[in-house]
């Protein structure tokens, strides 16, 4: 039986890449300045049986997860004002686009100022990178909204929470979650940003570690642990897919309607 | 339609950038801490001061980390879409490298960039060169796949050479999406630029803000987050004119400009 290309090219091309490499350093006896497949196989073992990993994963997503409700809360009422009000979104939208183009880990100086080191600060950064795809899909959700559906429920009796309720909610919800996913996804970007930059300002030695990005700081200028750093760099890689397929998940189940 | 008039629309603007300064100024007085909250004042005297002295500086590493990351993400993204567009083979193994790499934001490379490239202004410009391939990649392959066969095979069917329909049918029909990455990539390139020069390197806006911090001189840090605010909106706004000035005949421009 032949596999299709599709399947059997990646199939014979990463393992013999792994391999290789894998030779290539022991062969050039690079082991203590290139990471390694085995080597990186093995700093997993290592920190999943001593639940560094877990740890430093839980305490990240718990701010994620902290910091994104806070941006809901904020960002929908905004973008519904905005969307609902033409003279407040041409007023307000230069001034959300310029804030929005100041990359969220600008702030840390100031946020560490406001909310000290002991993740507050990390909050507000992952607060603020998610505020703006929540803003930004609200605002296009309540525009997308049909008017012609609207008109016709009010020509058909419905009271105005009747078109709220049966019109206007379930035609915005699904742009609106969309830009959930995008706001999650901005908002694991930027905590592991926010716990680098707060940890290499304040944990030089490496003693408190809360976050994924600490302990890659930690990891990187106390441990010297390279292979430590790729498991750590593919742990958040995981994390991102795991949490875009959560809420894609989610999506569905609260949407139905959506296709 | 009513056309809107740009005098208006300043106006608009003004009347809300001057009630948020005001709000700002009101906080800072509250708060009467120069270090905690600058005044919006003294924010922008710090900001002029900075023009004159270190933002020039700056602002060119910046835009040189930018331009040397930028152009080779684009380019890597643009070549490895038209290869897997090409091959079967290269599209087997290439896209699922891609898409096993893609979740792993260009963020979680600063310590690995630490490592191979020291401190200095080989992390940004990596960290660029990372975060802007993959937008880039993922639209022109969408845009090149998408590509109307029956445009292709009528243009085939008047005599037009392989070259021609790459040329006049396919990159035009592909560009609207290969732009729309482009803008993608270029708001992601920056803000891996400020979090990697300001964990990783010597020099650029994210490296100032860095510096001042150092100093607890926060009404120059603001003045950085400002600058790096307003290059961000402008490269985006430079952008935007190249999309609608290039793909003015595409439907999804005239959607996005109405």
């Amino acid at each position: 039986m032949t596999l299709p290309l599709r399947i059997k090219a990646p199939l014979i091309f990463f393992p013999a890449l792994l391999l290789s490499w894998e030779c290539a350093v022991w062969l050039a006896g690079a082991a203590k300045i290139m990471p390694y497949p085995s080597g990186v196989a093995l700093a997993a073992i290592r920190d999943i049986a001593d639940g560094t990993l877990i740890d430093a994963i839980a305490g990240s997503l718990r701010r994620v997860i902290t910091g994104f409700a806070v941006a809901a809360l904020l960002g929908v009422p905004l973008g519904l004002l905005m969307g609902l009000v033409e003279p407040v979104r041409r007023a307000l939208d230069p001034i959300v686009d310029s804030l929005r183009a100041i990359a969220p880990i600008a702030w840390i100086p100031l946020a560490l100022l406001w909310l000290g080191i002991r993740g507050n600060a990390a909050l507000f950064i992952v607060a603020y990178a998610a505020f703006f795809p929540f803003v930004l899909n609200t605002i296009q959700a309540v525009r997308l909204i049909d008017r012609k559906l609207v008109d016709a429920a009010r020509a058909l009796g419905a009271s105005p929470l009747l078109v709220l309720r049966a019109v206007v909610v379930p035609g915005a919800v699904p742009t609106v979650m969309t830009g959930a996913r995008i706001a999650m996804a901005f908002a694991w970007g930027s905590i592991i940003a926010a716990e680098m930059a707060i940890g290499i300002k304040v944990n030089p030695g490496g003693a408190a570690t809360v976050g994924l990005g600490q302990l890659m700081v930690s990891t990187l200028y106390v441990k010297r642990d390279i292979n430590g750093l790729v498991l750590y760099m593919l742990s958040i890689g995981l994390v991102s897919l795991a949490i875009d397929h959560g809420v894609r998940a989610f999506q569905r189940k609260a949407t139905p309607w959506q296709r | 339609m009513r056309v809107m008039r740009p005098i208006a629309r300043l106006a608009e603007f003004a009347l809300a950038l001057g009630i948020l300064v005001i709000l700002w100024h009101l906080l800072s007085v509250r708060v009467a801490n120069a270090t905690l909250l600058p005044s919006p004042l003294a924010v922008a005297l710090a900001w002029v001061e900075l023009l004159r002295t270190d933002l020039p500086a700056d602002i060119a590493a910046s835009l040189v980390h930018l331009g040397v990351g930028y152009g080779a993400g684009a380019a890597l993204g643009l070549a490895l879409a038209i290869l897997c567009a090409r091959s079967a083979v290269a599209d087997a193994i290439v896209d699922p490298a891609m898409e096993l790499l893609r979740p792993i934001g260009a963020i979680a490379w600063i310590p690995i960039a630490i490592v191979f490239f020291g401190i200095g202004r080989g992390v940004p410009m990596f960290l660029i060169f990372y975060a802007s391939a993959f937008p880039i990649f993922v639209n022109t392959l969408a845009g090149v796949r998408e590509v109307d066969r029956n445009l292709i095979a009528a243009a085939r069917m008047l005599g037009a050479s392989p070259r021609l329909v790459v040329t006049h049918v396919v990159l035009p029909a592909a560009m609207p999406l290969v732009l729309a990455g482009a803008r993608l990539s270029l708001g992601v390139a920056w803000a891996a630029m400020v979090a990697a020069e300001l964990t990783g390197a010597d020099a650029g806006l994210g490296w100032r803000i860095f510096w001042y911090q150092e100093f607890f001189a926060m009404d120059k840090v603001m003045a950085v987050i400002l600058t790096i605010g307003v290059f961000g909106y402008l490269l985006d706004l430079a952008l935007r004119r190249l999309q609608a000035a290039l793909t003015r005949w595409s439907a999804d421009t005239r959607a996005e400009a109405a």
